[in-house]
């Protein structure tokens, strides 16, 4: 008998702002910024998932992709105003939760955060 | 009270305390003089945008109509431009409305500039055939600062939310002078002025729509303030005039209006009775009734200002007052050049008085009637010459 196994993870893929790419597994239900920093992926994620900064900011490369995703709240919306390097297609890394739909999804990384280093200095994961 | 309004007495004492012993910076979060100085900003933008009909957090202070206009166009256009190339604006905006144009083509933008009718307002259907599916914006201001007439800014809200475009307005002129919804008119972007509402020089606002969200790229870079819109520290006593501007200015509209109209009403009265060839430019009837501009035939305006020093009237609008050239609005028109260069703005305002009026008359009268006796112009059309049926010829 032929057992129906549904997917438990997807494939996501990061793009580093040099354009280095990692394909990593994601679990259905972890959000992007939980699975980045699980893969080392510098992602940073200041205020850890509680929707009150901007730098876990991800750019979704595929706009097929970002129609599936659950439109912004008000409150996601007011903390991208404050991304650096916002585009029409960006959505905070900790909003964004892994579904079956969204295997391939590539997300690109933004050149930079709102929390200034010009010196290359990039915070550790909290 | 066109190119500028003296500060209300009751604005300046709202601002006072902010620039003594209130002074914080509204954006130091750990101490009692940064915490006041935010609440009172706060306060201000709220005031703000009630005047309007929009919510507080969709208020972003600026240094002027200007910055917010600048924000508005190169803002919305860089922010959407992998998909966007197109604007639509008018040819009798403001000045810092068409330089930024301007600017944008120089970059590969395309702009229109759609033309306007006799009186000065814009046809619906050539801006329905000016829409494009690039076009990202469409800027209409609400009132003209130079000819004073309302565009039908609800009908042209309706027309941009059904192409979803985005519809910014220069409100300068505008706001707390007629009423404005921001919800009603459909408006997504709208500039406003403090020192033509009786407030500070110095000081202005955009208001930016939330709810669908407009994103614009910040001109300012910094620190982040103003939403990350408008970086640099917010004046707090100037953004504390321009709130109690805009509160008065909300309660006190209609009875301002009432005043108003009646002095416009003496003043256009009072010179047609005692002068013939004078012309309104731009529509009568969709009008703010502070602006009068009006063409004396046969008296060149310059020798017309210079006699009338006593009172405050510009031939064009300060921002072209300069320049040799006749108003580019005048021009839009379809005005002659003659009549063009004749034309003055008369602008009216909350303090203004009958006393100021009627000396305006009286003097207005007086030199035109001396210039016209001086003009062998004048003589011709009192005998009848049509005058463009002349062949000028050189000696």
């Amino acid at each position: 008998m032929a057992k129906k196994t549904r997917k438990r993870w997807i494939e996501v893929t990061f793009v580093t702002k040099e354009g280095d790419r990692k394909t990593i597994r994601v679990p259905v239900g972890m959000s992007m910024l939980e699975a980045a920093h699980e893969n080392d992926i510098e992602l940073e994620g200041a205020c850890e998932g509680s929707l009150a900064c901007s730098t876990c900011h991800v750019i979704v490369k595929d706009e097929k992709f970002y129609r599936m995703l659950k439109e912004p709240s008000d409150e996601e919306n007011d903390m991208l105003d404050l991304a650096f390097g916002l585009t029409e297609t960006s959505r905070l890394g900790c909003q964004v939760i892994a579904k079956p739909e969204l295997n391939g999804m590539e997300l690109a990384l933004p050149a930079a955060t709102r929390n200034f280093a010009v010196d290359g200095h990039v915070p550790k994961p909290h | 009270m066109q190119a500028t309004s003296p500060v209300d007495p009751r604005v300046l004492d709202a601002m006072i305390p902010y620039y003594l012993h209130q002074f914080g910076n509204p954006h130091s979060r750990t101490h009692l003089y940064g915490w006041e100085s935010d609440e009172a900003v706060e306060k201000a933008r709220e005031q703000v945008a009630a005047l309007i009909g929009a919510d507080a957090k969709e208020i972003i202070f600026t240094s002027g109509a200007t910055e917010s206009n600048n924000i508005a166009l190169k803002g919305v256009m860089h922010f959407y431009r992998e998909k966007k190339k197109h604007a639509i604006t008018t040819q009798t905006e403001h000045k810092c409305v068409l330089d930024s144009c301007r600017h944008l083509q120089q970059e590969g933008f395309e702009v229109t500039y759609l033309p306007v009718k006799k009186d000065g307002l814009i046809d619906l259907g050539e801006l329905k055939a000016a829409i494009r599916p690039d076009t990202a914006i469409v800027s209409v201001m609400t009132v003209n600062n130079e000819i004073g007439v309302v565009q039908p800014v609800e009908e042209i809200g309706k027309l941009c939310r059904e192409h979803k475009v985005f519809f910014h307005t220069d409100g300068a002129q505008a706001a707390g002078k007629i009423p404005i919804n921001v919800n009603d008119m459909k408006i997504d972007l709208m500039s406003l002025s403090g020192h033509k509402i009786y407030g500070p020089k110095g000081v202005g606002a955009l208001y930016l729509r939330r709810r669908p969200r407009v994103r614009v790229e910040a001109q300012m870079s910094g620190g982040g303030q103003e939403r990350g819109i408008r970086s640099g520290t917010v004046a707090t006593p100037l953004a504390v005039g321009m709130g109690a501007a805009c509160d008065i200015a909300l309660k006190e509209m209609a009875y301002d209006e009432e005043h108003i109209k009646a002095l416009q009403k003496r003043l256009y009265d009072g010179l047609t009775a005692k002068l013939q060839a004078v012309v309104v430019n731009g529509s009568m009837e969709h009008r703010y009734a502070g602006n009068l501009n009006l063409s004396f035939a046969c008296v060149e305006g310059e020798s017309l200002l210079m006699g009338l020093k006593e009172v405050a009237v510009s031939s064009g609008s300060a921002c072209t007052s300069a320049s040799l050239e006749p108003s580019y609005v005048l021009r839009a028109l379809g005005v002659d050049e003659d009549m063009a260069h004749t034309s003055i703005r008369f602008g009216i305002g909350r303090f203004t008085t009958v006393e100021e009026i009627d000396r305006a008359i009286e003097l207005t009268v007086t030199q035109v009637e001396k210039l016209r006796e001086m003009s062998p112009l004048w003589e011709m059309v009192k005998d009848g010459v049509d005058l463009k049926s002349i062949q000028w010829t050189q000696h």
